[in-house]
């Protein structure tokens, strides 16, 4: 289960928190980070796997005017992402896109496309809806959850609906059903809230603590994993939101994130602060876990955990599936070293 | 017939010697002394009288004058003898036609009866039978039995043949002087009937007083076809009367049958008798039969007695083997008295037995119920046994009486269904009892200073799981030994117990799992029954829980193993074989699937408990890192409260450790097997690490780069399996702790403040825990030192790109010596 340095390496100049699949990009498989350091200049790597998947390149540098906190790519437009910075004092979000000659200037700069203003504290995430076109965005602070009409063209963004979680809810990240366009699952302390853009109303929640990171499967409706600071990761059917379907023990030390595979169902992958990579075949067939929890034979009850890649230094904080090869991930560590995996050798044989 | 007692003169006796010569058909008997006596002139007196002879005796002894004499004399007699002739006549006559009266009246009344020609016929007959009867019971003065009825009937029969003959000849020949006996004998008859039934109610009543009522019975019934004939009208005050004392008769052997005291003949014989009077008997059976189920509720076994079982068996154990004794009790004695009423019910009403044998069958089904129930209750082995063995006695009774119902095969179904749920509920008992000792001794010693309570709780536990199950298994042993009336049970029971066993340890680690508050909702719910305290306490529950299942990982199960295969050579030979039924009735015991199970539990539980502690510390950390504004923090002026509370949480978990983990190895050497197989190539190359150290400090001169980079290639393996020694769960918890640490630590910026307040608690921090984390305090340390602190930057994480760490080469190989 101990993994060793198979993966493709890649090193940041600095720290770094993100990654993201850049989904829009057809031709290549790529990724994109963006470095967490104070002090230094920032950056964001566009980075693109070599045709014989041996090499990781870099396929555009550029500078970035604070730490990154957070960055996604528009999953319609390979040149267009978003991040969320902090200067040190405050927290801001932005879209970006990233200039069209770059590879004949010296020193590109990302072009702002727009600055998504308004938010008060601490900035968590921007979501992009998964699925395809959707001139929306959705981006959660700590108290509120803004809905943005983006108009790439025109290069504005506009506040179209805000609602405050409420008091005493403090949110710290969230995930945009791919399933529904008008359904977002937004983390908080003690819970997970669903939300209806339409109306901007909580729909419903499941009681889950601490809830680090959240993912919906792209390929079954309703079923979203959790991962938990303490108690690993769950995998709910929003059918049933009071009992987790299945779960699964995690790491270590805390569960930071967590991903479904695009193609394959069950197969998740989660990145803890333990400094490993998880990969995981869980069943999220409700019935099969209802057989699997009144286990009887040990045979009957396979390890879910697949493989754990450890070669890591520091604790894991990014982890991105390729879209257009999704027996490929990318991972990141805090020490700002990405390494491409492929999980073909651990998947269960069918 | 023979009135011959008056005295007579011997004339008088002559006529009457003369007369039985004449009724006499032979007359020598009368004469057999006489012809030597009156060789010569007596013989006129004789049959053998010859006149021609007289006479010449007469004349040659006699003259002439003897002769006249004679002649006057003879002449005298003869008109004497005339006379009494014709007296005789007279009366005979006289009595003749009164007979002749008698038989015209009886005449009249056979005529009325002769349009109806069987009734005349019965009745005669029962006039008859009376008489025989009357007879028979005068002259023998004996109980009549069946038989003897029988040989009356038959003699009836005869008498009846007889009788008509008797009556066709007097309707045909009255006229016949010979019939005139006959005609007398009847008239006897009939005054026989008569004072019969006039006497019949005295006779009755004279048999209600010697209880005589068999006699009674057989009179009245006797006498029944007449009263039904003439009851109205002749003997209709007899009627009534004997009627009375018929219904007295038929009180007292109604009270008779139900009267318990009674022999069961008696009271059999009371029910034939009721039956012959036509009495209902059916309700009476109804009645009796209520009386027995009533008698059912005074068998059941109570607690009483059961517990007298327990003094009657521990006596038995303390006296020897007595084993009579056992069913001595009252219990005893009200089963058999209840065979005995079944047999006399059996008895009494022949087809009865099917009610009976469900009457018997619900008793057994009782017992076993209310067996069942004590078994609920839990009771010793020795009572349990001693219950079975009252049950089967009770069995054996009643099959003594009531073979039919195959009360055996049934209570011995039942019994194997109980000693089945006595294992499973022994089990259960004994799970209770570990749990009990687990959580009632961890509510209790709260105020009671107990340096070691955990100690208290292991041993607890352990004593209990250990001692409960060796006592498990010698009353098994018992149960085996015990032969319950043959019943082949040591095969099943062998199987049951190792059933018993797994599923037993099965439960018992589920039972760990749910106190150990692994279900969430258990959690909450002891939480909010029990409040804080639990919250407080369970951690080391689950500790011990956790050390508990080590224990019955390596030494119970061995123990248990051990111990059942001391016993007896027959039952290791069946523990070893695994008994040759339990594949088809469940699992049997897999001592080696059961410590498996335990190692993982024990592992899962000592997470656990490293898990809830370090939640415990984690939430202390959110709350210190989340609450401030880190941003616009103010100069620090001492150690942060959050400090003390962490180590204060850390020496619970030491004082917890220390109590019940043995100590372990020194940290070093523990560390590098604690890498183990699972990462050893890891290890080796920690040791690597080491010694390139020291190379890099004795030759730094040499090969300087190619150390560097397997110096910065190596990682520190912080995230180790625990084990179960203290120092390994501290270190565990500490480690984790710091790691939350340093992770709360990086998702906050920090002002010059800020950081030196946390650089002060971390100086805190590290001074305390030393000795036990140099390593990460320094690494958590350097992670720290990114923040706001720009006089001080350090880039403090290794890279893989040998050209940045040559960049700043001071700084980080620096950082990494401290």
């Amino acid at each position: 289960m101990q993994g060793g340095s198979s993966g493709i390496g890649y090193g940041l100049k600095y720290q770094a928190r993100c990654i993201s699949d850049v989904k829009a990009d057809t031709d290549h498989t790529s990724f994109i980070t963006g470095t967490l350091s104070l002090r230094e200049e920032n950056e964001v790597h566009l980075l693109r796997l070599s045709s014989g998947g041996t090499e990781l390149i870099c396929e555009g540098l550029f500078s970035h005017p604070n730490e990154i906190w957070d960055l996604s790519s528009c999953p319609f437009d390979q040149r267009i992402f978003s991040t969320v910075f902090s200067t040190g004092e405050s927290f801001g979000a932005a879209v970006w896109q990233i200039p069209e000659l770059y590879g004949q200037l010296n020193s590109p700069q990302l072009e702002r496309i727009a600055s998504l203003d308004g938010h008060a504290g601490k900035v968590n995430c921007i979501l992009w809806w998964p699925s395809g076109r959707n001139d929306k965005l959705i981006s959660i602070d700590e108290e509120n959850l803004f809905l943005w009409s983006l108009d790439c063209s025109r290069k504005a963004a506009q506040v179209q609906s805000k609602e405050s979680a409420g008091m005493l809810h403090y949110l710290s990240g969230g995930a945009w059903d791919p399933h529904d366009v008008n359904a977002v699952a937004a983390t908080c302390e003690s819970s997970v809230q669903f939300w209806d853009l339409r109306t901007m109303k909580k729909t419903s929640s499941i009681e889950c603590g601490h809830v680090r990171n959240v993912d919906y499967d792209t390929r079954k409706m309703h079923i979203l994993v959790t991962a938990e600071d303490e108690s690993g990761i769950h995998v709910w059917d929003l059918r049933m939101p009071k009992v987790p379907i299945n779960e699964l023990r995690g790491h270590s030390h805390w569960t930071w994130a967590v991903t479904c595979n695009p193609e394959y169902d069950g197969l998740i992958l989660s990145g803890g602060t333990d400094s490993t990579v998880n990969l995981w075949f869980a069943s999220t067939t409700s019935d099969e876990l209802t057989s699997g929890s009144v286990v009887a034979s040990p045979s009957q009850k396979l390890d879910p955990l697949l493989f754990s890649f450890n070669d890591y230094e520091d604790s894991v904080y990014g982890l991105a599936w390729s879209s257009r090869e999704p027996w490929i991930f990318a991972s990141l560590s805090y020490d700002g070293r990405v390494v491409v995996e492929s999980v073909k050798p651990y998947l269960p044989r069918k | 017939m023979g009135e011959d007692d008056m005295p007579m003169d011997d004339k008088a006796k002559r006529m009457r010697d003369l007369l039985s010569s004449f009724y006499s058909p032979d007359p020598s008997v009368t004469n057999t002394n006489n012809p030597f006596k009156f060789a010569s002139l007596d013989v006129i007196n004789t049959t053998s009288f010859d006149a021609d002879q007289y006479m010449n005796l007469l004349v040659q002894r006699s003259n002439l004058e003897g002769l006249l004499q004679k002649h006057v004399e003879m002449a005298a007699e003869i008109k004497n003898l005339d006379t009494d002739l014709q007296m005789l006549v007279y009366e005979n006559y006289n009595k003749f036609i009164s007979a002749t009266d008698t038989i015209k009246r009886m005449k009249t009344n056979i005529v009325g009866m002769e349009a109806n020609m069987e009734q005349l016929l019965d009745k005669a007959c029962a006039k008859f039978l009376i008489f025989i009867m009357t007879v028979q019971s005068r002259s023998d003065g004996v109980n009549t039995s069946l038989f003897e009825k029988r040989e009356h009937i038959e003699k009836l029969h005869r008498t009846r043949n007889l009788l008509r003959k008797v009556q066709n000849l007097l309707i045909l020949h009255n006229e016949s002087i010979c019939s005139w006996q006959y005609v007398s004998h009847m008239n006897f008859f009939l005054s026989g009937i008569e004072q019969f039934i006039y006497d019949l109610p005295a006779r009755l009543g004279k048999c209600i007083k010697s209880e005589a009522y068999a006699d009674a019975v057989r009179f009245y019934i006797g006498a029944m076809p007449i009263f039904k004939a003439y009851g109205d009208s002749s003997f209709q005050d007899c009627k009534r009367a004997s009627e009375e004392a018929m219904d007295t008769i038929i009180k007292n052997l109604q009270g008779k049958l139900f009267s318990d005291s009674e022999s069961i003949q008696a009271r059999a014989e009371a029910a034939v008798l009721l039956k012959q009077l036509d009495f209902p008997v059916d309700s009476l059976k109804a009645k009796l039969f209520e009386k027995l189920e009533q008698s059912l509720d005074g068998l059941q076994l109570t607690h009483e007695e059961i517990a007298n079982v327990t003094a009657e068996s521990s006596n038995l154990s303390e006296q020897g083997n007595n084993t009579e004794s056992i069913p001595g009790s009252a219990h005893g004695a009200l089963v058999s008295e209840f065979a005995e009423a079944v047999r006399a019910y059996q008895v009494i009403f022949p087809d009865s037995e099917k009610q009976l044998i469900k009457l018997s069958q619900d008793l057994i089904t009782k017992h076993f119920e209310i067996t069942s129930d004590y078994i609920k209750k839990w009771i010793p082995i020795a009572n349990f046994l001693g219950v079975l063995r009252i049950i089967w006695k009770d069995v054996l009774l009643i099959d003594k009486v009531l073979h039919e119902a195959l009360l055996p095969d049934y209570s011995s179904k039942a019994s194997r269904i109980a000693v089945r749920q006595y294992i499973k509920s022994t089990f259960s008992h004994l799970l209770h009892d570990i749990s009990d000792a687990l959580t009632n001794v961890h509510i209790k010693p709260k105020e009671e200073v107990d340096e070691h309570p955990l100690v208290v709780f292991l041993e607890a536990g352990k004593s209990s799981v250990l001692q409960g199950s060796m006592n498990v298994l010698l009353d098994f042993r018992q149960l085996l030994k015990e032969n319950l009336g043959g019943l082949q049970l040591s095969d099943l029971i062998v199987d049951w117990v190792q059933e018993g066993f797994q599923d037993f340890f099965r439960a018992l680690h589920d039972q760990f799992h749910l106190l150990s508050g692994k279900n969430k909702s258990a959690v909450q719910d002891e939480n909010s029954t029990k409040g804080m305290q639990v919250e407080k306490v369970v951690p080391g529950l689950v500790l011990v829980l956790a050390q508990l299942s080590i224990f019955i990982e390596q030494t119970a199960i061995s123990r248990i193993t051990e111990a059942r295969s001391h016993s007896t050579v027959e039952i290791a030979a069946y523990f070893s074989g695994g008994g040759g039924g339990a594949h088809e009735n469940g699992p049997a015991f897999v001592p080696g699937e059961i410590c498996r199970t335990f190692h993982s539990a024990g592992e899962i539980l000592l997470q656990h408990y490293i898990n809830m502690r370090t939640q415990k510390i984690t939430v202390l950390l959110r709350k210190r890192f989340t609450a401030p504004n880190w941003v616009k923090h103010k100069e620090p002026r001492e150690v942060h409260m959050f400090v003390d509370l962490f180590l204060q949480e850390l020496e619970a978990v030491g004082t917890e450790a220390k109590q019940i983990l043995p100590h372990g190895v020194l940290r070093k050497h523990r560390r590098s097997e604690s890498n183990g197989s699972s990462a050893s190539s890891r290890s080796n190359s920690l040791r690597d690490d080491k010694m390139s150290r020291s190379n890099t400090h004795r030759a730094r001169s040499q090969l300087l780069e190619k150390h560097l980079a397997k110096l910065f290639k190596q990682k520190v393996e912080i995230f180790t399996k625990t084990e179960y020694t203290r120092e390994s769960v501290v270190t565990t918890v500490v480690k984790l702790c710091l790691k939350s640490f340093q992770e709360f630590v990086r998702l906050q910026t920090f002002n010059r403040s800020g950081f030196q307040q946390i650089q002060l608690d971390v100086q805190f921090l590290r001074a305390s825990l030393k000795e036990i984390m140099k390593l990460l305090l320094t690494f958590c340390l350097m992670s720290w030192q990114k923040r706001r602190n720009r006089l001080q930057f350090l880039h403090n994480q290794r890279k893989v790109k040998l050209v940045k760490l040559l960049r700043h080469p001071p700084a980080y190989c620096g950082g990494k010596m401290i």
